[in-house]
């Protein structure tokens, strides 16, 4: 019964959100969470982010949201779009997982003086230089450089223009890397 | 360093909420696939001209239940290829236009075996002409099933691709055999059913590539 006062509720929501209603939506999706969480946990999604696809599902559901007929039930038509979301993350997480290998060791070389690998105090260094960042560069350097993510998905993500994210990213490593030399030539470190 | 916070990407979608026109129901969808494609297939009949013999097969009961078999299989799969983008609809749907395509089928096989046990064989011929002819019959009814296709979700995109193709090639097989005098059922069964089936199997292997779901960064701004 519970079931059911929710799914007219938010089919209401729907009808209204079709209309172009702003708050109805709002109000939809948020009420919506719980649910899409639930489907997701249910359909047994191993190895990716719970969060990250209850996001795909709100972006899957504003993309298809016409197909909605609100004479019909709303739970179903929402599910089937999160069991759908849960898929295609597994499979994108089971080709990613397909193309790395797992090594015991990190093979390195030892070199007395230059070791190819960074030492924890200079991740720590990276870390703090880049914290240090002004908000707007410290953000398209975490997106661009240590996500990896695109100019376009950056833009989504930030709200910022590509043509702000390429400069701000620029700034951000050329302060980077005058703040790192200007450290390492303090310790003496590698060049 | 994570996503956008859940409430902000909430209240994005939100601001973006423009009104939608609603997707119709798959049955009122097939019947303006089928008005749309209608005339593009009667259009390449009357051109390449209605076979002579016309008045004669309108008065076999065979060929009208084999033509009303395949032109049910066409109808039938573009149903189920509108009920395959909207979300929610049971998956068993995707199976309707299988009765129609086991009886077409079916009536194939048997002719097969009846020319067999009374000629004492079956010959097979080269008959090219189907490929291109069943292709340009069936492109007006593909473009007019694809541009309706892609307005529904992407959730089965092999699926729904192929029995676009399926209703598109059957429409197609459906108007070659008015004007194309070849009613041997091996010669059917391989050069007319064999293209449509192979115009399924292309369009399935190309669904995940037409058929997608947005990605983030087209996300509302």
């Amino acid at each position: 019964m519970g079931d059911d006062k929710f799914d007219i509720e938010l089919r209401a929501l729907m009808r209204a959100a079709q209309g172009g209603d702003g708050a109805a939506y709002a109000d939809l999706l948020r009420r919506s969470l719980p649910f899409v969480a639930r489907v997701v946990r249910a359909q047994r999604a191993y190895g990716v982010e719970i969060d990250d696809i209850v996001q795909d599902v709100l972006l899957s559901l504003h993309a298809v949201r016409h197909t909605y007929d609100p004479d019909r039930p709303f739970s179903p038509w929402l599910a089937a779009i999160a069991r759908n979301r849960v898929i295609d993350a597994q499979r994108k997480r089971g080709r990613i997982a397909r193309n790395e290998e797992s090594v015991a060791e990190l093979p390195e070389t030892f070199l007395p003086d230059h070791p190819n690998t960074r030492a924890p105090d200079e991740a720590e260094a990276l870390r703090h230089a880049v914290a240090d960042l002004p908000p707007g560069q410290r953000q398209a350097v975490e997106m661009l450089k240590l996500r990896e993510l695109s100019l376009k998905e950056a833009a989504a993500a930030s709200g910022m223009s590509i043509a702000a994210l390429k400069v701000a990213v620029h700034r951000g490593v050329k302060a980077l890397r005058l703040r790192l030399s200007s450290s390492d030539e303090i310790n003496g470190g590698v060049p | 360093m994570s996503r956008l916070p859940t409430e902000d990407l909430i209240a994005r979608i939100a601001a973006s909420a423009e009104p939608v026109q609603r997707l119709r129901p798959p049955l009122p969808r097939t019947l303006l696939w089928f008005a749309l494609s209608l005339p593009w297939v009667a259009a390449v009949v009357l051109i390449m001209g209605v076979r002579p013999d016309i008045g004669e097969r309108l008065h076999d009961t065979r060929w009208l239940i084999e033509q009303g078999a395949i032109l049910m299989t066409a109808a039938m799969s573009a149903m189920a290829a509108f009920c395959a983008g909207i979300p929610g609809r049971p998956r068993s749907e995707l199976l309707i236009p299988l009765v129609p395509l086991v009886v077409w089928m079916a009536l194939l096989g048997e002719g097969c075996v009846r020319s067999w046990l009374s000629v004492g064989g079956l010959t097979l011929q080269a008959d090219w002409m189907c490929l291109p002819a069943i292709a340009m019959i069936g492109f007006g009814p593909a473009a007019v099933a694809a541009a309706m296709i892609v307005r529904g979700a992407p959730l089965a995109p092999v699926a729904t691709t192929a029995l676009g193709a399926l209703a598109a090639g059957g429409f197609a097989a459906f108007g070659l055999r008015l004007f194309h005098l070849q009613d041997a059922s091996l010669m059917v069964l391989v050069w007319q059913a064999g293209t449509v089936f192979g115009l399924v199997l292309l369009a399935g292997l190309g669904g995940p590539f037409l058929l997608r779901w947005k990605r983030p960064d087209q996300a509302p701004r």
